[in-house]
């Protein structure tokens, strides 16, 4: 595990320095402006722009892992493989019509890819996109609702005192939340409201606040200590 | 010259108070060799990799779809480094699925490190770190379709999730398998721990790793928010009782 008795090497050493380095310059361009001087908020952003170009190199990496990946189970021929000749079917079309014709694609004023090339792609990608990467994403997202009815069956089962505590509550911000629950008591609103403003907000809040404490000090240890 | 950034001066002080704090009650367990209240449950992880062997069936792990500058994504690597070391230990498979693409460079680098320290770099495959998706419900989907199709035995989900967490735990749950989750999301807290065996809530999530270290110094280093924590509730009851008689000094000096 990281935390163990660890000899660090010149090549560590070197790491640990830029770590610390750009955390705490980081940290620091938060709080302190030099005003007339240097722009370090200006410094900072700059930095970020590198992120970009990490990621660009991150994202080849990505699509050859997705390839390697599937190309395996294809040539293996595994259960699941024809999905996986989907899959790469899918991946290359998109990105081979999105460079062509996407609101990013590399050429949008037909300098070097013909007019008539682009033309045809147009309509391609925008059945592509829209009509099936939106639709088929909004499907798993609404594969939540059951979902969450399966959830809540189980965390609603009164097992314990806990879990029955959860269910009460859970019933009582239900009914509250319907227009029926006022029409049969208007107590059920303002119990809802009660709920939701005290034991829910305090109960957040003290997660987030020992969260932000438990960041501050994984924060100090990345930075003082490489390797993690 | 330097000057603080107006609106942040008491953000400074506290994060140095709060510093200091966390220094010294780390000194002071460090001294002293104090024994912290553990997390239930981070002593099955061994048990059900060994388990994972013992059926032949792979271990799967997903730090969910943070970056690599989210706290909860690099406290879930944090946890990948344990698993990983006991999965070579017990010869189990592991599977790494991702989302962010400088995340799946870091995991692949940590696990094939891993596997090559150990001299088993033969083991490390393409299909050991895969990239799933950047697109939130394709991620979804794609981790759905493993912990389907290669029927891990345990899944771990520890890092930051958004509303795919419940459809990953949910399919976990149905196939059957251990779960170990742990996020800061409160939203998405509930779903965790009405779907996992052993869930991380919160901070839990960033001292896991301290818990699960032999290293002294990493263990003393948990008494250290707690120091935070006195000072947060120290100051959350002075700010009650000031304001309740009307006076809202702390409010004017935590605005500053």
């Amino acid at each position: 595990m990281s935390g163990e008795n660890k000899k660090m090497s010149r090549g560590d050493l070197g790491l640990q320095i830029i770590i610390f380095g750009l955390g705490f310059f980081y940290a620091i361009v938060y709080y302190i402006a030099v005003p007339g001087v240097i722009d370090l908020q200006a410094v900072s952003d700059e930095l970020l722009s590198y992120i970009t170009a990490v990621l660009t190199a991150a994202f080849a990496i990505g699509v050859i892992n997705l390839t390697r990946v599937h190309w395996i189970n294809i040539k293996r021929k595994r259960a699941t493989w024809m999905f996986s000749v989907i899959l790469l079917v899918c991946l290359y079309s998109m990105l081979i019509f999105s460079l062509i014709a996407s609101p990013f694609a590399l050429d949008p004023n037909a300098t070097v890819i013909p007019n008539s090339v682009i033309q045809f792609s147009t309509p391609i990608w925008q059945f592509l996109y829209y009509k099936i990467l939106v639709n088929i994403n909004s499907s798993i997202f609404s594969l939540l609702a059951f979902f969450i009815a399966s959830a809540a069956y189980r965390a609603f089962k009164a097992r314990s005192l806990e879990a029955t505590i959860l269910l009460v509550a859970g019933l009582l911000v239900i009914l509250g939340q319907t227009p029926i629950a006022d029409v049969i008591w208007p107590g059920f609103s303002v119990i809802r409201d009660w709920i939701m403003a005290f034991p829910n907000t305090a109960g957040q809040r003290g997660i987030l606040i020992a969260a932000a404490l438990g960041i501050i000090v994984f924060s100090v240890r990345r930075l003082v200590r490489y390797p993690w | 010259m330097l000057e603080l950034i107006p609106g942040r001066v008491s953000q400074a002080v506290l994060l140095v108070v709060v510093l200091v704090a966390i220094y010294e009650a780390t000194r002071i367990a460090s001294k002293r060799k104090l024994k912290t209240r553990g997390i239930p449950g981070l002593d099955r992880i061994d048990g059900w990799i060994e388990e994972a062997a013992k059926l032949n069936r792979p271990v799967f792990f997903t730090p969910g779809t943070g970056g690599v500058t989210d706290p909860d994504t690099l406290a879930g690597l944090s946890l990948l480094e344990y698993i990983v070391q006991h999965c070579i230990q017990h010869n189990a498979k592991l599977i790494v699925a991702n989302s962010d693409l400088q995340v799946q460079q870091m995991t692949e680098d940590m696990v094939k490190g891993a596997y090559t320290k150990a001299g088993k770099e033969k083991e490390f495959t393409a299909e050991t770190v895969r990239y799933v998706s950047t697109r939130q419900f394709a991620y979804a989907a794609g981790v759905m379709g493993i912990l389907r199709r290669e029927k891990p035995a345990v899944n771990f989900f520890v890092g930051l999730f958004q509303a795919e967490a419940l459809q990953i735990a949910e399919t976990g749950r149905t196939e059957a398998l251990y779960q170990f989750g742990g996020t800061t999301n409160t939203d998405q807290l509930p779903f965790f721990l009405t779907t996992c065996d052993q869930t991380l809530i919160g901070e839990e999530v960033y001292t896991a790793q301290g818990y699960l270290s032999s290293d002294p110094q990493a263990i003393s280093e948990l008494v250290g928010p707690d120091a935070g924590k006195i000072i947060a509730i120290l100051l959350m009851l002075a700010g009650a009782l000031l304001l309740s008689f009307g006076n809202s000094l702390l409010v004017y000096l935590l605005g500053l």
